[in-house]
């Protein structure tokens, strides 16, 4: 900081430097040169610019490119007239920065909080007439791809009457995509995808499957899940791309893995209503688990992938469905051997559906 | 400030310090993690704002005047205008497929990849425009009266032409988009022009172009000198092999330190051409960092940011500035008396659009 206070002005017209001294009269102000005097300008237009070198650079509103540099220690009966400094931005001055990061962090975590937590109580608030638009809108009739034979549609229909109480409002289909998966869209919609249908060895592995669907259906899984990635994006919108993403993957991973310990919960529960043995979808889990490697993995592999993974491991949904055994109960196959042939062959016997992914690997 | 013109190198000098710059990089760090990532607006701002400010040309030094706020309101914007109508777009083709319209699908696909392209012109254009127009030096700034929307078009059609012929009018394409955007700027009364010539830089081009064709084809000829000389195919079986593999490693190498190296070899030719042409009234600017320069350059980055464990990053900008203003230099004069002040519209908001589509450089 140089001992000498020093005044230098660009008019914001030219880049001619002018030398200048200030001259206050009460609430305005002239800027001096030898020869000329500029002004007069008022104090309250005055806005801080920014510090450059050991000068303190201020500008005029309104006037484009109108600075006034000062240098050296500033007379008192300046300064006061003059606004402060600027360093981090308006809300951060204001706090300092030890307080901003704090409220800051604060702030933070309420918006991801409510944007995890308000899905729940929000999800039920749409009208499931939305909800139904939404489906029809993504699903249409899946580019043809829904199986129907008479017998087989009269099985399904057995099925899902058996594992829900009021199944106007659902509609399951099985598609033909060989697949051994099934998913739960918005609007009740539950596609079960024909390579698993066609690799269950009964129909009560079926049933299991079914009703885990259904159970996100009920439990308004769908939506919950579409409001928070939406929330999640909107809040994470601020963060670079990939950490972004990375976080938001993590978050909403964490939340799909209660909503399938759930939906596996509602499954059970109704297999037991419908007198079905959860020993099919137990020994489907058995299956599943030999495909993705639990099996392999002892106790200890288990950890990091049971974790990062979306669905919880197969091996544990297993044992879980296997406790769900009531002993001595007298459990009855979910379709008869006649239903079950009509329904595994649906497909098969349906000329018309279309089949694969449409774009595609047939 | 003298005028010691002995001892000036170029018109162009920074001196800022790491040190320094340090003391904005970790708070504005820190702010932007508690803040989920929006005070990036006014970290990006504070940055330019010393970056700028440790800048003389000749004898004054730049001043960034951009706003946090300004880069904040362009990045919503965008989100609003062109992130939502994006999802939606998504959503609806994912409709589309699941019902087996793919060729509408394809085509809202080819829309949407086309808009974008569009913008991204858009994009260049816009952030150079805000950049100029944010520049002060001796209170006087730079723009553009044209909002860019004829540059998106010549994005379009520039690029695919340098695309047809496989890829070879790559360097027109550049050289004249740089030279049609800097025609469209100003500083002060003055138009620039930019007038760089393409064909200087298609050797480099062809260097580049030609690598992976000359260690593939040095490659396979290896190979069979080798075959050809090993001849007994039993007892070589094994050293034929690790010859095979250490000719793969070779390849791999040399895919990975020779393409890079050649393609900094081309950007720095690009670069100096570019920045060649360019002339302000009597001013006419040089770019002085040749192939090696941009080499060290950029090894020392990767190593800065490996060293650090990626901490590092946040030093970027200090070092790309830095890089850019100690190899630029200018020549002619300046008349301070006609330098007056831009008459170009000055938009109320950032480079929204670059920052979304995380497009950084000069």
């Amino acid at each position: 900081m140089s001992s000498f206070f020093d005044a230098w002005h660009y008019d914001g017209r030219s880049a001619v430097r002018r030398k200048v001294e200030v001259q206050t009269i009460g609430q305005q102000f002239f800027l001096l040169e030898t020869e000329r005097r500029h002004g007069p300008f008022a104090f309250a237009d005055v806005e801080y610019v920014q510090h450059k070198g050991d000068v303190d650079v201020y500008g005029l509103s309104g006037v484009d490119g109108w600075r006034l540099m000062l240098s050296g220690p500033v007379p008192a009966e300046l300064s006061a007239h003059l606004p402060s400094r600027r360093r981090y931005g308006g809300w951060v001055d204001r706090l300092g920065l030890g307080k901003a990061t704090v409220v800051f962090s604060v702030a933070r975590a309420a918006a991801i909080a409510v944007v995890l937590l308000s899905p729940q109580w929000l999800a039920p608030l749409i009208p499931q007439s939305v909800d139904k638009k939404l489906g029809d809108a993504l699903v249409g009739d899946f580019g043809g791809r829904f199986c129907s034979t008479p017998a087989g549609k009269a099985a399904l229909k057995k099925l899902v009457a058996s594992l829900d109480s009021s199944p106007d409002d659902l509609q399951v289909e099985v598609a033909k995509i060989d697949m051994i998966n099934a998913v739960a869209l918005p609007g009740g919609k539950v596609i079960l995808f024909d390579g698993l249908v066609k690799q269950a060895r009964s129909p009560d592995e079926v049933a299991g499957v079914l009703a885990h669907e259904i159970g996100h259906v009920r439990e308004k899984h769908v939506m919950q899940a579409l409001l928070r990635q939406m929330g999640l994006a909107v809040v994470l919108g601020g963060v670079d791309g990939n950490s972004g993403a990375l976080v938001n993957n993590m978050l909403a991973m964490s939340y799909s893995r209660e909503a399938e310990a759930e939906a596996d919960a509602h499954s059970m529960k109704a297999l037991g209503n419908a007198d079905i043995s959860p020993v099919g979808t137990a020994s489907f889990f058995e299956r599943l688990s030999e495909l993705d490697g639990s099996a392999r993995g002892g106790e200890e592999g288990r950890g990091i992938t049971g974790y990062m993974s979306s669905h919880p491991l197969s091996r544990e949904r297993k044992k879980a469905f296997e406790k769900s055994i009531v002993k001595g109960k007298d459990y009855k196959p979910a379709l008869t051997s006649a239903e079950w042939t009509e329904l595994k062959t649906m497909c098969t016997q349906d000329r018309n559906a279309k089949s694969g992914f449409g774009f595609d690997f047939e | 400030m003298s005028e010691d013109l002995s001892q000036r190198h170029s018109a162009f000098r920074f001196h800022g310090t790491w040190r320094e710059f340090a003391g904005i990089a970790f708070p504005n760090l820190l702010l932007t993690i508690v803040t989920l990532g929006i005070y990036r607006f006014w970290a990006t701002t504070r940055e330019r704002e010393y970056l700028w400010g440790k800048t003389d040309f000749i004898d004054e030094r730049l001043e960034w005047t951009g706003k946090g706020m300004e880069l904040f309101i362009g990045f919503i914007m965008v989100f609003f205008l062109l992130g939502l109508p994006l999802i939606v777009i998504q959503l609806v083709s994912q409709g589309l497929i699941f019902r087996g319209e793919t060729v509408i699908a394809a085509a809202v696909t080819l829309v949407m990849f086309l808009l974008l392209f569009y913008l991204t012109g858009l994009a260049y254009f816009r952030a150079l425009r805000y950049r100029l127009s944010r520049t002060y030096w001796r209170g006087i700034r730079g723009g553009s009266d044209d909002p860019g929307f004829q540059y998106g078009l010549s994005y379009i059609w520039r690029s695919f032409v340098g695309w047809l012929p496989i890829f070879l009018l790559v360097p027109w394409s550049m050289i004249s988009l740089w030279n049609e955007r800097w025609n469209a700027m100003s500083f002060g009364p003055h138009r620039f022009s930019a007038n760089a010539e393409w064909k200087p830089l298609m050797r480099r081009y062809l260097l580049f172009y030609l690598v992976p064709f000359l260690v593939f084809v040095g490659a396979v000829a290896f190979g069979i000198a080798i075959a050809a000389s090993g001849g007994q195919p039993d007892a070589l079986g094994g050293t034929g092999m690790a010859i095979g593999g250490i000719l793969l490693i070779f390849a791999v190498l040399a895919m990975y330190i020779v393409l890079p190296l050649a393609a900094l070899a081309y950007y720095s030719k690009y670069f100096r051409l570019a920045v060649g042409g360019l002339r302000l009234h009597d001013l006419e600017f040089e770019f002085r960092a040749r192939a090696p320069d941009w080499i060290l350059f950029f090894l020392a980055n990767m190593a800065i940011i490996i060293c650090t464990l990626g901490i590092g990053y946040i030093f970027m900008p200090y070092r790309n500035w830095k890089f850019f203003i100690d190899h630029m230099e200018a020549y002619g004069e300046v008349n301070i008396d006609e330098l007056t002040q831009s008459e170009t519209i000055v938009s109320k908001h950032g480079e929204g659009l670059l920052d979304a589509f995380d497009v950084g450089a000069i």
